[in-house]
């Protein structure tokens, strides 16, 4: 309880800073605050776009969060939900479910995922430097396929060819056209899912046990690099899921490029919510906010542009880290 | 007589709406040897950590040489006199003994030289001075005895101009002859008018060393006495509440003639850069209780690590070991915990906090660890709540647990409770044979007695028992025979016929 009260003043802390950055700069904070927040309910359709843009931040908060748990630090979202895209672009040339399709994307990140737990189980490689390799190399893989094997030949870009209309996922009505739809709703419950899973049972359990003390539990009988292969390999699959809302739910293809860096994006939302799985939600929200209010900036001030999301971020986490961190000292 | 150097008024201390300590009035003379004793979460190490300013009072004043004192931490305490030595020494392994000394002085600027020889000189003077012997200045920490190790901290202490010496609990990691060199190092304290506090939960320490004792229960202060004026079962019963029993006292059945061997170990070698088994051989047979003795870096842990799990040694170990398992001995040279488990050995490990339990974990969740593959405690992979929490209330009851609450957090709870939950997780499902390091480390009075009941019990019903302890008094009181380890080997198997403290002790140090 009193964490939450602590995380809030944090925020709150963080968006004042970050309103002086804004004078600092020579625009007026309140114009400033007022089209940031503007953007974001004033209709339905803003209301669905912040919302998109939450999603795939709750989507790579989990993949960062769940590895936590084990004790690993997952640097590798980026290139599992990469390669979870390209897996969603291609699959529906094979099978004709929609969802054998996200099924196999899933497994595929998971797989792409694990290899890092099974990597440290094995050689005792470390995950974070690990998992940063594979980003690179799960850019050069797709852009190789998105600009050779998978090439939409009707296109200039590097891109795939649109998947067929039944893998479509149809956003809802009520937001206007924004690309909202079930994933959102899965991702909104998912945290919640999974705090339940990690609590009652026994894998959750192991996960558990072995991120808070390796000896104890290898000594009785928890085997550390199945709970690492396996933590690591949720992840991916969790991280998958931004892959397919952007080819069944958005874009309908593989794009380059089409992550503005969600993976990096879900270590600060993971590490805003302290790893706790209840926290993700809001603190994915509230990033989610930051991003989709920022691109009115261009449109209402002369001097900011969109890249102040980064920037309010980056002193968020700061500021909710100091309150973390600040104790009463002793009388 | 002159004022107390350390003098604690009506302090008081609640974490939450729990008193740690309530109250606290004693004083400590200067130049005297004062006790305080207690159990486990009876105030001692909450006390002097007011008085060292770790933690603010709630309530109270300390008055230090008659001035009242608002400690703002060990830095400050230092200045004024007040050091401690830390049951986990303060020292920095890889570096020197000297410069150990000469870190955390603030006299030497930043881009000032460092005299090592001028304070080498003078450490030198001080340990001939005081007649607490040290030579090894430029020797690693690392590479010291413990019992060097000790005295270093003393020393630096002595160098920085202390004048009370806080020790707690210092004699846990000695030898017996280790003790003796230590009583010796504090009574000279003593002579040179120095005044040292004992923090401890042994009373033979008490009435041995010590002029006076204070005597702390659940955060109150019980009694301040003259030792001359008590022994050590009054103090007992005063410590616990009621009268307490020190050695075993209860039934010992024979070994039956025809019992059969549970544990065979042949040839053991485990090559370990710093622990290694050179040889051991031994067996143990259904009713008796074999020690495992040996000074910290001997063989002794390392030998019971590898029986709990072999098949962590996998590449560096060598030897066979059997467990009995129906009628015949089974082979464990690789056995993981799981095969162990299944084998019904039971396994309490050395190092509660590290490799018994998970201390962020209730108790619920703590004995459910292990149990992973159990049916009565999960179901399709659904770790099955309401039975392990029955059972962790059977346990509750049967140990003794306090508090009795399922949902407690391991890390709240005293090391004596901590143990007898490992203890109660040990024992289910029953194992037939046992493997139990230092069941009573850190662990008060009143429950040690409760401690070796049990393991006497579990002996006198047939079991096998491997009982790893740094106490020798523990083995001698429970064990048939004594593995002593020097060296990484086995050297001999002492009998019980033969038990004495003082041979023992030195056959540890690797006299023959």
């Amino acid at each position: 309880m009193k964490d939450i009260l602590k995380s809030f003043l944090g925020v709150f802390i963080g968006l004042g800073v970050g309103l002086l950055v804004v004078v600092a700069v020579g625009e007026n904070p309140l114009v400033v605050l007022k089209a940031m927040t503007g953007a974001l309910v004033s209709s339905p359709y803003d209301i669905g776009m912040t919302l998109f843009y939450t999603t795939p931040l709750i989507f790579t908060g989990l993949a960062v969060a769940i590895p936590l748990r084990a004790g690993l630090f997952n640097i590798g979202a980026e290139g599992q939900l990469m390669v979870g895209a390209m897996a969603a672009a291609v699959l529906p040339q094979v099978v004709s479910s929609p969802f054998l399709a996200v099924f196999g994307a899933i497994l595929i990140s998971g797989i792409w995922g694990g290899l890092i737990g099974w990597l440290k189980a094995r050689r005792g490689a470390h995950e974070v430097i690990v998992s940063i390799l594979m980003n690179f190399i799960a850019v050069g893989i797709t852009s190789t396929l998105a600009n050779g094997m998978f090439k939409d030949p009707d296109s200039q870009l590097g891109e795939t060819a649109p998947v067929a209309e039944v893998f479509h996922s149809v956003p809802f009505s009520f937001f206007a056209g924004a690309p909202t739809g079930v994933y959102t709703v899965f991702a909104l419950f998912l945290p919640y899912l999974l705090y339940g899973v990690m609590k009652r049972s026994v894998w959750g359990y192991q996960l558990r046990a072995v991120g808070l003390n390796e000896t104890a539990a290898t000594l009785y009988g928890i085997e550390r690099g199945r709970v690492w292969i396996l933590a690591m390999m949720a992840a991916g699959a969790v991280a998958g899921f931004v892959g397919c809302m952007e080819v069944f739910g958005n874009a309908h293809k593989f794009r380059m490029g089409f992550s503005p860096e969600w993976g990096f994006s879900g270590i600060a939302v993971a590490l805003l919510a302290r790893g706790k799985f209840s926290a993700i939600v809001p603190s994915a929200l509230l990033f989610g906010m930051i991003s989709k209010g920022s691109l009115a900036l261009e449109l209402e001030t002369e001097k900011m542009t969109r890249e102040y999301a980064m920037v309010l971020q980056g002193i968020i986490i700061l500021s909710v880290t100091l309150t973390h961190a600040y104790k009463k000292r002793a009388k | 007589m002159s004022h107390p150097i350390v003098e604690f008024r009506e302090v008081s201390k609640s974490f939450g709406t729990f008193f740690a300590n309530k109250n606290l009035s004693f004083a400590i003379d200067p130049g005297t040897i004062h006790g305080l004793i207690g159990e486990n979460g009876a105030g001692k190490s909450t006390a002097m950590k007011g008085l060292f300013g770790v933690h603010s009072i709630d309530g109270g004043q300390i008055f230090i040489r008659g001035k009242a004192v608002v400690p703002q931490g060990p830095k400050h305490m230092m200045g004024l006199g007040v050091g401690m030595v830390h049951q986990h020494f303060m020292l920095a392994g890889s570096e020197t003994a000297l410069d150990n000394v000469i870190v955390g002085e603030e006299h030497v600027g930043l881009f000032q030289k460092i005299r090592r020889g001028k304070v080498l000189a003078e450490l030198q003077a001080l340990s001939a001075q005081s007649g607490i012997p040290f030579q090894a200045w430029n020797t690693r920490v690392q590479d010291l005895s413990v019992g060097d190790q000790q005295r270093l901290e003393i020393l630096k202490l002595l160098y920085r101009g202390s004048d009370v010496f806080i020790l707690d609990e210092p004699t846990a990691v000695l030898t017996p002859q280790e003790i003796n060199d230590l009583f010796a190092t504090l009574k000279r304290l003593k002579s040179a008018g120095k005044t040292v506090v004992l923090i401890t939960h042994k009373l033979k320490e008490i009435t041995e060393v010590t002029d006076a004792v204070t005597v702390l229960r659940r955060g109150e202060v019980v009694t301040t006495l003259r030792t001359s004026e008590t022994n050590a079962s009054a103090l007992a019963k005063t410590m616990v509440g009621r009268a307490v029993s020190f050695t075993y006292s209860g039934p010992r059945t024979d070994v039956a003639p025809d019992a059969k061997v549970c544990v065979e170990v042949k040839n053991l070698r485990v090559d370990d850069p710093f622990d290694r088994v050179k040889s051991a051989s031994f067996f143990v047979k259904s009713g008796e209780i074999l020690g495992f003795a040996g000074v910290a870096g001997n063989g002794q842990s390392q030998t019971f690590k590898y029986l709990s799990n072999p098949s962590a040694f996998r590449g560096r170990s060598s030897g066979d070991y059997k467990t009995l398992e129906g009628a015949a001995l089974k082979d464990q040279t690789h056995a993981d915990p799981e095969q162990l488990r299944h084998s019904k050995i039971g396994i309490a490990p050395e190092d509660r906090h590290h490799e018994a339990l998970v201390l962020d974990f209730n108790m619920n969740e703590n004995f459910f660890l292990g149990q992973q593959s159990d049916a009565r405690y999960q179901k399709y992979g659904m770790i099955q709540k309401s039975s392990v929490r029955e059972a962790v209330v059977r346990a509750i009851h049967e140990f003794d647990i306090r508090p009795k609450a399922p949902e407690h957090p391991l890390k709240k709870m005293s090391g004596g409770n901590q143990q007898k939950l490992v203890m109660a997780r040990t024992l289910d499902p029953a194992p037939e044979i046992l493997y139990i390091a230092q069941p009573t480390r850190g662990v008060d009075v009143g429950s040690i007695e409760r401690i070796h009941a049990e393991i006497m019990k579990l002996r006198n019903e047939g079991k096998a028992i491997i009982l790893l302890s740094s106490e020798l008094e523990e083995l001698m009181d429970l064990c048939d025979r004594i593995a002593v380890f020097f060296d990484g080997t086995l050297m001999d198997t002492v009998h019980r016929p033969d038990f004495d403290l003082w041979t023992l002790g030195q056959r540890l140090g690797g006299s023959q």
